[in-house]
């Protein structure tokens, strides 16, 4: 009965299918068992995709959708990238720079949704739009055809190739396989999850998304809550975005043009609800991770980008059809109980 | 007093024309009637039937109150089929074209099965298949760019009549068309009473299932007939093709008065908004702006006109509910 308990958990079951997955390509191919080449990288990526795919589970929590996630990230890029090429700030200024910027347009695109009452969904939609356009045209006007700012500060190189095996307490240094972009990674997980199992404001959210009537005749400030939400989005995928720039190296356009699909990867898989009231944080590191396994063991095995995407796109619709077999098994089975 | 209503209904279609024309005499006085010539005047009119059989193919699945994100994937497919089949094997141009038609009409049976199945929002769902579809249109093109067909499509391509180019009279005559599907068919008006008000559909009988089905099965046939378009138009397929699609398809239908939240259709607006959105790309090239600044006023202009209906709508909503309390 206690063993059957376990197994109900989503995140056990994914954790149980992404170490066999790993096995699995690690059997296959031995090259896939390649610390430097292989494992580090992947959890790097891992790491950055899991604070954006934290930044869509934000907005997922009252039921929104954030499609500008990407375009949030490469904001704060651009702004942390211009700040060390022309103002010469340090990489933590800079980077706090980005971050704010970030969390300036979630507060506009949450301003804009609560003002307007237009679906979530439309506004960032055109948010991405307009942000692409203008992204695109600062880089350009200020850099020309190289469009990138290049210098990279003191410290930037040390986020990007340093693993905890740098870090050392006494005689004990860490395993030269984690990198060091999990420790923002981590320090977000555990601050977004503390958010929501543990304080008032996260409550509030899982209610204003769970029934959006019921939390404003209980009192809960629903538009204010709309627009946390949305700060909150916007804050994390400019940390997103940052933790991409660092590992990309330079400060381009291109950054966080790939993360739309991975962003909503890693919560759905993970057992968060599209229709809000339900996140599952730990469970976003856990799909992301199973996402990027199953890519990079693909492209290990020598399967090129076209049927990665179309493994991706797979997995996805697989992910949601899952749900919806279950509710069916679950209507079928309250039905006979009746 | 019938011409204020008449007006009123059509304020955005008359006020898009308007710009249409004051935007299209702004650029022929500033070129000194260089765009009034033969040959840029083609090119303008050429690439304008893209863009309205896109704007379409949103527009249909928009008046259910849906969306779909792999416009682009899907005409790339499409494209990339045809091409694929009359360089490398040999088939009759007509063939082809039937074959890419039928394909892109099946895509879009799939999407529109998927959300029946799942009864998930469109956006997701097209947002795995754009995923998957991808996929499919590198494999198929690789690399290359696939123009050994026969060169009696493009050539359709370029032939017109009293100017208006073959091409921009298909995507015309699809719009007259798509237009009697929605006001002189059943099935036409059902699509739209589901997206009207889904549960006031149901009650009279409608079947949203069967609705949101064939929205997007259309939006597929639309995007096949955006793909024979552009292959057509274009010297040859590559990879890239429908990768700029996907901002196009919202701006059109939007600009031009149809609204997210579903019901509603406006054909001829999607039409003129798609000339508007082709004679601010036209005025890029001609100040030699960068291009970024084309799909930022877009995106900026599409984001205010969402928030603009919205806010209208909102307001006749509340002077409704006003006159309620009085009676």
């Amino acid at each position: 009965m206690k063993f059957k308990k376990i197994f109900n958990d989503q995140r056990v079951v994914l954790t149980l299918l992404t170490i066999a997955l790993f096995i699995f390509f690690g059997l296959r191919n031995s090259a896939f068992f390649n610390v430097d080449f292989v494992i580090y990288p992947l959890l790097r990526d891992g790491a950055t995709l899991t604070v954006i795919g934290l930044a869509q589970l934000c907005v997922l929590s009252i039921g929104h959708l954030n499609l500008a996630v990407g375009r949030m990230a490469a904001v704060s890029a651009l702004v942390a990238g211009a700040s060390y090429q022309y103002w010469g700030l340090t990489l933590v200024q800079g980077a706090i720079l980005g971050v704010l910027a970030g969390a300036l347009l979630g507060a506009i695109t949450g301003w804009i949704i609560v003002k307007s009452q237009v679906n979530a969904f439309i506004v960032t939609l055109a948010m991405d739009f307009a942000l692409l356009g203008l992204v695109t045209f600062i880089y350009v006007t200020f850099t020309g055809a190289t469009a990138a700012f290049t210098t990279k500060p003191a410290g930037m190189d040390y986020w990007r190739s340093k693993s905890l095996a740098d870090f050392c307490l006494g005689p004990i240094c860490g395993p030269k396989a984690l990198p060091m972009m999990l420790v923002p990674a981590i320090f977000c997980l555990i601050l977004v999850s503390f958010m929501f199992s543990k304080t008032r404001l996260g409550r509030e959210l899982l209610s204003t998304g769970s029934n959006l009537r019921a939390a404003k005749l209980s009192g809960i400030p629903v538009e204010n809550r709309v627009m946390t939400a949305h700060i909150f989005s916007g804050t994390l995928a400019g940390i997103g975005g940052l933790m991409l720039a660092y590992t990309n190296g330079s400060f381009t356009a291109a950054i966080g043009s790939q993360v739309m699909l991975p962003s909503f990867l890693g919560p759905v898989l993970g057992g968060t609800l599209l229709a809000g009231g339900a996140v599952a944080v730990l469970g976003t590191f856990i799909g992301t991770m199973m996402t990027l396994v199953i890519r990079q063991g693909l492209s290990v095995q020598g399967i090129g980008l076209e049927t990665l995407n179309i493994a991706l796109g797979l997995v996805l619709l697989l992910a949601l059809s899952v749900g919806q077999i279950q509710k069916m098994f679950t209507s079928i089975k309250l039905r006979g109980k009746k | 007093m019938k011409l204020p209503i008449f007006f009123k209904n059509r304020m955005t279609e008359f006020s898009l024309s308007v710009i249409f024309v004051i935007g299209f005499l702004a650029l022929v006085l500033t070129s000194n009637g260089v765009f009034l010539s033969r040959a840029s005047l083609q090119g303008f009119l050429t690439y304008l039937a893209v863009p309205i059989a896109i704007g379409l193919a949103q527009m249909v699945v928009l008046c259910i109150g849906q969306m779909n994100l792999a416009v682009g994937t899907m005409g790339g497919v499409s494209c990339a089929i045809m091409a694929v089949l009359m360089a490398d094997h040999n088939l009759p141009i007509w063939l082809a074209i039937f074959i890419g038609l039928f394909s892109a009409t099946a895509m879009g049976a799939i999407n529109g099965a998927l959300v029946v199945l799942t009864q998930l929002n469109g956006f997701i769902i097209t947002l795995g298949t754009y995923t998957i579809l991808l996929g499919f249109q590198y494999r198929l093109v690789k690399t290359f760019t696939i123009d050994k067909y026969p060169s009696s499509l493009p050539e359709f391509g370029k032939r017109n009549i009293l100017g208006f180019p073959y091409i921009l009279v298909v995507a015309i005559i699809t719009a007259i068309l798509l237009s009697l599907f929605f006001s002189r068919t059943i099935i036409g008006r059902r699509v739209l009473a589901t997206g009207g008000n889904p549960l006031a559909a149901r009650l009279s009988g409608v079947s949203n299932n069967r609705s949101i089905f064939i929205a997007h099965t259309l939006s597929g046939l639309l995007i096949g007939v955006a793909s024979v378009i552009t292959i057509a138009s274009l010297p040859g397929i590559n990879r890239s093709i429908g990768g700029d699609w996907l901002l196009a398809s919202f701006a059109a239908p939007i600009i031009g008065g149809v609204l997210m939240s579903g019901g509603t259709i406006a054909i001829y607006g999607t039409v003129i908004a798609a000339g508007v959105v082709r004679l601010v790309d036209i005025a890029r090239a001609q100040y030699s702006l960068d291009p970024s600044i084309v799909s930022l006023s877009v995106g900026v202009v599409t984001l205010s006109t969402v928030a603009l209906s919205e806010w209208r709508r909102r307001r006749t909503e509340r002077q409704n509910e006003g006159m309620k309390e009085l009676i």
